[in-house]
C-alpha cells in the first residue's frame, strides 16, 4: 500500500486556503462594509449641536421658542425635524399627525449605522439634550449630505477582489516551494551530472517524508550507480590496457629476440593462457553485472563439489589432498546452479591457497543455519586488514603483496553466488582469513 | 574412406587454417565462408562433422543448424567467440553435439573432435556386459550391485560407471563422457561430470567396491582402474 503524503500535504494547504478565503470574506469583509454605514465623528457633532441649541431654545422661550428653532433647522437643512418630550410629544405648538407619529416608530442613535435600506428612506435620528436628556429630544430625518456613502466600488473591489487575489498568490507560492523548488534543484544536480560533476554534494531533499522525497533518493541511488559504474569502467580500462599490454611487450621481445623455437613455444604458451584468462574473467564479470542472469539450480552434494575441485587445485598448485580438509558430511546439499558455485568455490581456494604459509591449510567446514547452510573456508595465511575486508571484493582490487591475478577472483565469486540467491563475506580468524558463504538448503532436504 | 569435415567460418585466416590443419589429418575438407554457402554444400553431399561457427553471414549458425537438423543426423559442432556460459545459458548450445568456445587451442579441437566421431561410432556399437564378476551391472533398474548390495545409483551416474566399465583401462576425455554420458557438450566451466565422479566414487566405497577406483588423468580425462583384476 502506496502512502500518499504529498496528496495529503497539498491537500491541507488547499483546505486552508478555502477555509481562510471565507473566513475573510465573512468576518473582514462584512465589518469593513459595517463601518463604512456610520456617522463621523465631525457629523456627530456637528449634530449633537442642533439638540444643544433646540435644549436652549426650548429652555428660553418654551413651546414658541421650540416650534420657532424646529422651523429654522428645517429651513436650513432641507428636512424634517421635531422636539420631543420624554412622553415622545411634541414639544412645539403644533401636535405630530399620524404620519409624523410614524416617524418615531424607529429611530436611531448618533452612534447607530445609517443606511437608506429601510424602505429606501433617509434614517431618522434621535439625539437627547445634551443637558437634561430626560427632558426631551431633537428627532430629524438624516440630511442627505449627511448619509454615510455606504460601500464604495473600490472598498468592494479591495475586500473581495485584491485580498483574495493576494490570498490566492500565497497559496501558489506554497504549492510553488513545495513542488517546483524541489523540481529545480533535482534539475541543478541532473546539470551537473550532465556535466559530469559526480561528486557533487547529495541532495538534502532526500530527508524530506514524502514523493518527492522518495524521487530524490531514486535520483541519488541512480547518480551513486552511475559513478560507480564509470569508476568501473575507468578501473576496467586501466587495468585492461595495463595487463593486456605486459603480456603483448612481452610476447614482442620474445619474437625480436632469437629464442630457439620450443622456448618460444612455451613463452606465447603462457603469454596467450593469461591474456585469455584475463579476457575470459573480465567478460564473466560484466555478463554476470549487466545481465543478471536467471540460473537454474539443482540439489547438490557440498562435499562432491569440494572433491572434485580438490582434484583439479591439487594437481594445479601440488598440494596434498590431505592439505586441503573438508569436515562437511553427506548431509550437507544446497540448492546452487553447481558451475557458478564451483567457479566461486574454484576461485577462493585459489586464494586461499596463494596465501597460504609453506605447509599451511585450507579447510572447509559449515552448519545448519535455518533454510541455509553457512560454510566457511579458513587457511592459515595472513588475514586481511580490518578495513579491506570489504574491499578484496571488489573488482580489480589487489592488496598490496597479493601477488599474481588480475583481482577479479573473489568479485567474481562473489557474483556468482549472489546470483543464485547466497551470499559471501570475508572476516578475520586469527590467524588467516574466514571467507563464510551461505547458500540455500538443498530442496530435497526441506522435503524430508 | 576418409573423413569429410564441412567447416563454415567467415574468418578467412581462421577457415584456411582449421583447413589446412585437418587436410594434414587426412580428412576430406569442404570450407564455406557464408551460411548459404554451408546450407548448399549440405544438400548437395553428405558429412560426417559439420564445424559451426555461430556468427555466419548470409544464415547464422544457429539457423542453419535447424535447418540441417530437419535433414540430417549429421553430427554438428559449434564454435562462438560469445561467452562459453552466456551461450549455455541463454540455450545457443542447444541442438548442436558439441561446442566450442573461441579461442580454442587445436589440441582441444583435436580431441573434440575425436570424441564427437567417436561417440557416434560408440552409438552404433552395442554396450558390451560387464564380465561376469562380482560386480553386476543391472540394465532395467539402471544400477550396479556388488556381492548383491545396490549402489543406489542415478541414470547419469550408471550411464558413467557403464561408460568406463566399456572401456578399461583407457582414459576417456571429458568432452567424450559429456556427450556419451551427460548428452550435452563440455564448456570449461562445467563441473557437472566431476561431481558425478566424485558421488560414484563415494557410492562404490558405500558398497566395498574400492577396487574400481575413477582416476582422473590430466589434460585427459577419467579412467577406471580394477585394482583386484589387474
Amino acid at each position: 500500500m502506496r502512502r500518499h503524503p504529498l496528496l495529503w500535504k497539498l491537500a491541507a494547504l488547499q483546505v486552508s486556503f478555502c477555509l481562510l478565503l471565507t473566513w475573510l470574506i465573512w468576518t473582514w469583509g462584512l465589518s469593513v462594509e459595517r463601518s463604512t454605514y456610520f456617522l463621523s465623528q465631525a457629523d456627530q457633532d456637528y449634530l449633537a449641536r442642533y439638540a444643544q441649541q433646540a435644549e436652549q431654545a426650548w429652555q428660553q422661550a418654551g413651546a414658541s421658542g421650540a416650534e420657532a428653532f424646529r422651523r429654522k433647522l428645517e429651513r436650513a437643512e432641507d428636512t424634517w425635524a421635531v422636539l420631543l418630550g420624554p412622553h415622545l410629544q411634541s414639544l412645539g405648538t403644533t401636535a405630530l399627525d399620524a404620519e409624523e407619529a410614524s416617524h418615531l416608530t424607529f429611530m436611531r442613535k448618533l452612534d447607530w449605522p445609517m443606511s437608506r435600506r429601510l424602505q429606501d428612506e433617509l434614517p431618522y435620528v434621535s439625539i437627547e439634550f445634551p443637558q437634561h436628556p430626560e427632558n426631551g429630544r431633537l428627532v430629524m430625518q438624516l440630511p442627505e449630505r449627511l448619509l454615510p456613502t455606504g460601500l464604495t466600488p473600490w472598498t468592494h473591489v479591495i475586500t473581495h477582489g485584491v485580498a483574495p487575489t493576494l490570498l490566492a498568490l500565497l497559496l501558489g507560492l506554497a504549492i510553488y516551494r513545495q513542488l517546483v523548488v524541489p523540481l529545480n534543484r533535482l534539475r541543478d544536480r541532473a546539470d551537473a551530472l550532465r556535466a559530469d560533476d559526480l561528486d557533487s554534494p547529495g541532495l538534502p531533499l532526500q530527508e524530506r517524508r514524502d514523493e518527492l522525497g522518495e524521487l530524490a533518493q531514486a535520483f541519488e541511488h541512480m547518480a551513486g550507480r552511475l559513478r560507480q559504474s564509470l569508476e568501473q569502467q575507468r578501473l576496467l580500462l586501466r587495468t585492461l590496457s595495463h595487463e593486456l599490454r605486459t603480456p603483448l611487450a612481452r610476447l614482442r621481445i620474445a619474437h625480436d629476440s632469437d629464442l630457439p623455437p620450443a622456448q618460444l613455444r612455451e613463452r606465447l604458451e603462457r603469454e596467450v593462457n593469461d591474456m585469455q584468462k584475463l579476457l575470459e574473467d573480465t567478460l564473466d564479470l560484466a555478463w554476470m553485472d549487466t545481465e543478471q542472469p536467471q540460473l537454474p539450480t539443482e540439489p547438490v552434494l557440498m562435499l562432491s563439489v569440494w572433491e572434485a575441485l580438490c582434484q583439479d587445485i591439487c594437481f594445479e598448485s601440488g598440494w596434498e589432498q590431505s592439505r586441503l580438509p573438508c569436515s562437511l558430511g553427506t548431509d550437507c546439499r544446497v540448492q546452487v546452479h553447481l558451475d557458478s558455485l564451483a567457479q566461486a568455490l574454484e576461485n577462493l581456494m585459489r586464494n586461499a591457497i596463494r596465501h597460504s604459509p609453506d605447509d599451511g591449510r585450507v579447510s572447509l567446514d559449515g552448519w545448519r543455519d535455518g533454510d541455509c547452510w553457512h560454510l566457511r573456508l579458513s587457511d592459515q595465511g595472513p588475514g586481511v586488514p580490518q578495513a579491506d575486508l570489504e574491499r578484496i571484493f571488489q573488482p580489480y582490487q589487489r592488496l598490496p603483496d597479493s601477488g599474481a591475478g588480475f583481482g577479479l577472483g573473489l568479485a567474481i565469486a562473489r557474483r556468482a553466488i549472489e546470483l543464485q540467491g547466497g551470499r559471501l563475506w570475508a572476516s578475520n580468524g586469527h590467524p588467516g582469513l574466514c571467507l563464510h558463504v551461505v547458500l540455500p538448503i538443498g530442496q530435497e532436504c526441506l522435503e524430508s | 574412406m576418409p573423413t569429410s569435415l564441412l567447416l563454415a567460418e567467415d574468418d578467412a585466416r581462421l577457415r584456411e587454417d582449421l583447413q589446412r590443419h585437418f587436410l594434414n589429418r587426412g580428412f576430406r575438407v569442404n570450407a564455406c565462408a557464408t551460411g548459404t554457402q554451408a546450407l548448399n554444400a549440405v544438400q548437395h553431399g553428405r558429412f560426417d562433422l559439420v564445424l559451426l561457427d555461430i556468427m555466419l553471414p548470409g544464415i547464422d549458425g544457429l539457423s542453419l543448424l535447424d535447418e540441417l537438423r530437419r535433414q540430417q543426423a549429421v553430427p554438428v559442432m559449434l564454435m562462438s567467440a560469445l561467452g562459453a556460459e552466456q551461450d549455455r545459458i541463454s540455450g545457443f548450445t542447444r541442438g548442436a553435439d558439441d561446442y566450442l568456445p573461441k579461442p580454442f587451442s587445436l589440441a582441444e579441437l583435436d580431441a573434440r573432435v575425436d570424441a564427437l566421431l567417436r561417440r557416434v561410432a560408440f552409438g552404433r556399437e552395442t554396450l558390451p556386459h560387464g564380465e561376469p564378476g562380482p560386480l553386476v551391472f543391472d540394465q532395467y533398474l539402471q544400477d550396479v550391485l556388488h556381492h548383491g548390495k545396490a549402489a543406489g545409483l542415478t541414470a547419469s551416474e550408471f550411464r558413467l560407471l557403464a561408460t568406463l566399465n566399456a572401456h578399461p583401462g583407457e582414459a576417456l576425455s571429458k568432452p567424450f563422457l559429456y556427450q556419451t554420458v551427460l548428452h550435452r557438450a563440455y564448456t570449461r566451466l562445467d563441473r557437472g561430470l566431476d561431481v558425478h565422479v566424485c558421488n560414484l566414487r563415494r557410492k562404490l566405497a558405500d558398497i566395498a567396491a574400492q577396487h574400481l577406483q575413477i582416476q582422473a588423468v590430466r589434460g585427459q580425462g577419467y579412467i577406471l582402474v580394477d585394482t583386484e583384476h589387474a
